[in-house]
């Protein structure tokens, strides 16, 4: 339609039209090597159920208790949606609030995706789920001093989309001083567009989220950080941008290549040596940021993808935190065949599930159920041949690092020699893992080492 | 639908995998390998065959005895037996007797290699061991032209390229491997003269620069030192002996350069990004 509609206007229309907005052209800075793989990104077939939906609430679910909360609901308590559930203790504390209208249960311990059993509130569905009501617009909102919000944070249980989950008004706290906030909307893994829809359908939300996150820093720039093979999300990002005359805010792209785009890989590209300079916020934080000030709705779901070749509907949706691995699958109208393995995370970083009773945690950004074919492990003579020292791991590594001498000493339990090569800076990426054509199991090679070099393992 | 399981199976990350392997290496560098070995045969010497028949069988043997012996896991469909063969036949001399090729590869394969602990584990390249034992041992015989590159023939460079080239397409050595190692044997020869003829001389720098430095376990472990590793080697083989460049020299020149690896892996080690670590979640979950 567009396009007809191009072809239609003469050339004198066109020569009236208002020209478009025009970018700022920002100041190249020097080349830095980039290293990372290049992998598949399969990310189409949950792009094509597009739009958001959240599903029908689940007969139950699981909330996981921070570690600095106490729950301030008794068993048998009637509650409402979105209604607080634990208090914050302490400093670090944040507080909890319910996912789903229904009854409290139990408080007991559960599994929970780190494979141990943690303490969490269980809420059982009671009657049948009312409509949700509009959103009540905090008054003068965008007036709020930035001493206020991060009570306002803490209050309303705003916890990092990311893995380490740290509490919004904690990672503020530590990160004064810093002086740019980098929204950081990279998906790097394979799978995973949870951000990728989020940000396409709520952008102007995750812009003002991150001028509040700028408020509540002190900061003064905004980066919005993206993959360079994500052109429409750039466009929109800057366009909203040029809209909002926003000369503080600016939208920076990565190679699309694994890793880059993850926070450490972020602030050592951007900031190198001074990393405190800047602090990286996931876009699903910012955009709960903008809905806990604005609309006064605490943090109890977030957006995850459901995906991988075994569920017949990959999409992105929202799902309450709590919710099981189980019911979250089955809003996406199940599995069309046994997947080979679980995942909470994408394939590269994320972890394998023993069993889909676990819930969703507010640092989910997908799950993912996959095939043999994609998840098959070399078995019998294949797996963990001799490393060859082809270098594709040193030459693949994000940190510079020399993954083949680390294993290789983490074999011969010399955990002092990896040591010397700088093990500690690993992050975890898995690239080496990825590439190794003797399928070495590098990952957990490394890992023994940094627990077992561990100062203060070692002394008991 | 399929229903979901109760229990799954947990590894750690990552769950997916290149589809690189050692037996697509090997089998590579065979299919590389093809033409020069088919030309060698028109071109060249048909006893190549022979002589590669012999090779075969007595690695096939020496690789099954310690596999055997040590109870070790091996995986013979890997190629690793049939390039080691293949390549030590190009470099033997023509009229070779028999038992003199049983013992190279005795030499190539048990001792130098499975002694050290088999694939992987070799701190010396077992090729130019078990050519350069030969040579000390046998020197008359080592002495007479290659199979390969006794020809001296334009096709036999031809042939070298295409298998260069295979190789490169592969992404099996770095680029800069065969046009160092080229250029430090031309600017040395050029510098300090040579006696060897010219097509002999090409066909030795090209087929050591593709193929008999295409074996990773004893080069260093960054790309700069494998730069340095191959800069050395190409010096060291050309000024080595008085006739300038020749394989037996280059032989010498890498397992000089293979004592020095662990210190360049030292040396010339990258230097990582180092960055404070994000601390520890305070969330439980």
């Amino acid at each position: 339609m567009f396009k007809r509609h191009q072809n239609l206007s003469t050339e004198k229309e066109r020569k009236i039209e208002t020209p478009g907005p025009t970018f700022k052209k920002t100041k190249k800075r020097p080349e830095r090597k980039t290293v990372g793989v290049r992998l598949e990104r399969k990310k189409d077939a949950s792009l094509l159920n597009f739009n958001l939906k959240r599903p029908y609430p689940p007969e139950k679910i699981r909330i996981p208790i921070p570690a600095f909360a106490e729950p301030c609901v008794k068993i048998g308590q009637v509650v409402q949606l979105g209604q607080k559930i634990a208090e914050p203790q302490g400093p670090e504390g944040v507080s909890l609030h319910a996912g789903m209208p229904g009854t409290v249960e139990k408080i007991a311990l559960f599994p929970s995706a780190t494979g141990s059993k943690e303490r969490m509130i269980e809420i059982r569905k009671h009657g049948e789920p009312k409509t949700l009501l509009p959103a009540e617009i905090r008054k003068g909102w965008e007036e709020i001093p930035a001493e206020e919000l991060p009570k306002i944070f803490r209050n309303s249980g705003l916890v990092t989309t990311d893995p380490l989950m740290e509490p919004v008004h904690g990672k503020i706290e530590r990160y004064a001083g810093a002086r740019t906030v980098l929204i950081n909307g990279c998906e790097p893994e394979p799978y995973v567009t949870c951000e990728q829809t989020l940000i396409l359908s709520h952008a102007l939300e995750i812009l003002k989220g991150a001028e509040l996150l700028k408020k509540a820093l002190g900061a003064e720039k905004i980066f919005f950080a993206f993959e360079a093979c994500n052109l429409e999300m750039i466009e929109l990002i800057k366009s909203k941008i040029y809209f909002l005359k926003w000369e503080h805010a600016e939208v920076r792209t990565v190679p699309a290549l694994y890793p880059q785009g993850l926070e450490s890989t972020l602030l050592r590209a951007w900031f190198p040596g001074e990393e405190k300079k800047g602090v990286v916020f996931p876009a699903s934080t910012a955009f709960a940021v903008y809905e806990a000030v604005a609309q006064q709705k605490p943090f109890y779901e977030r957006v995850v993808t459901v995906g991988g070749e075994c569920v017949v509907e990959p999409r992105s949706l929202w799902l309450p935190v709590g919710i099981s691995l189980h019911d979250a699958i089955h809003a996406c109208k199940g599995v069309m065949r046994e997947p080979r393995k679980i995942l909470m995370g994408g394939p590269m970083a994320g972890a394998a599930q023993t069993t889909i009773e676990v819930p969703v945690m507010a640092g989910t950004n997908a799950i993912l159920a996959l095939p043999e074919e994609i998840a098959r492990e070399e078995t019998g003579v294949l797996a963990g041949e001799p490393c060859i020292r082809c270098n594709l791991c040193v030459d693949h590594c994000p940190v510079l690092l020399s993954p083949a001498m680390i294993t290789l000493a983490a074999e011969q339990k010399e955990f002092s020699i990896a040591e010397e090569w700088d093990v500690r800076e690993c992050i975890e990426c898995g690239n080496c893992a990825y590439v190794c054509p003797s399928k070495r199991p590098m990952l957990r090679l490394i890992r023994s080492t940094s627990v077992l070099s561990d100062p203060a393992v070692k002394h008991g | 639908m399929a229903e979901t399981k109760t229990f799954y199976k947990t590894t750690l990350p990552p769950h997916i995998h290149s589809a690189d392997s050692l037996s697509r290496r090997y089998w590579g560098q065979l299919i590389a390998l093809l033409p020069v070995f088919v030309t060698a045969c028109f071109v060249g010497h048909a006893e190549i065959l022979r002589v590669f028949l012999i090779c075969l069988i007595s690695a096939a043997a020496f690789e099954f005895l310690p596999a055997r012996l040590f109870r070790k896991k091996e995986n013979p469909q890997n190629g690793e037996a049939l390039l080691a063969a293949a390549l030590f036949s190009l470099l033997m001399p023509a009229k070779c007797p028999p038992e003199v090729v049983v013992l190279g590869v005795f030499m190539m394969v048990f001792v130098a290699k499975e002694l050290f602990g088999g694939t992987g584990s070799y701190p010396l390249q077992p090729l130019f061991l078990a050519r350069v034992f030969l040579q000390l041992c046998f020197p008359t015989i080592m002495s007479e032209p290659m199979l390969l590159a006794g020809g001296g023939n334009v096709w036999t460079l031809v042939s070298i390229g295409l298998g260069g080239i295979i190789l490169f397409k592969q992404k099996q050595v770095y680029w800069e491997t065969p046009v160092l190692f080229m250029s430090g044997c031309f600017v040395c020869e050029a510098l300090f003269g040579g006696s060897g003829t010219p097509l002999t001389f090409f066909s030795g720098v090209l087929l050591t620069s593709f193929f008999l430095l295409a074996d990773p376990v004893t080069l260093p472990l960054t790309r700069r030192g494998t730069a340095f590793f191959i800069l050395g080697a190409a010096f060291l083989s050309s000024r080595l002996s008085p006739e300038g460049f020749s394989i037996g020299s280059a032989g010498y020149a890498v397992l000089l350069m293979n004592l020095l690896t662990p210190w360049i892996d030292v040396w010339l080690k990258s230097v990582p990004y180092k960055m404070e670590k994000p601390r520890k979640a305070t969330c439980s979950t």
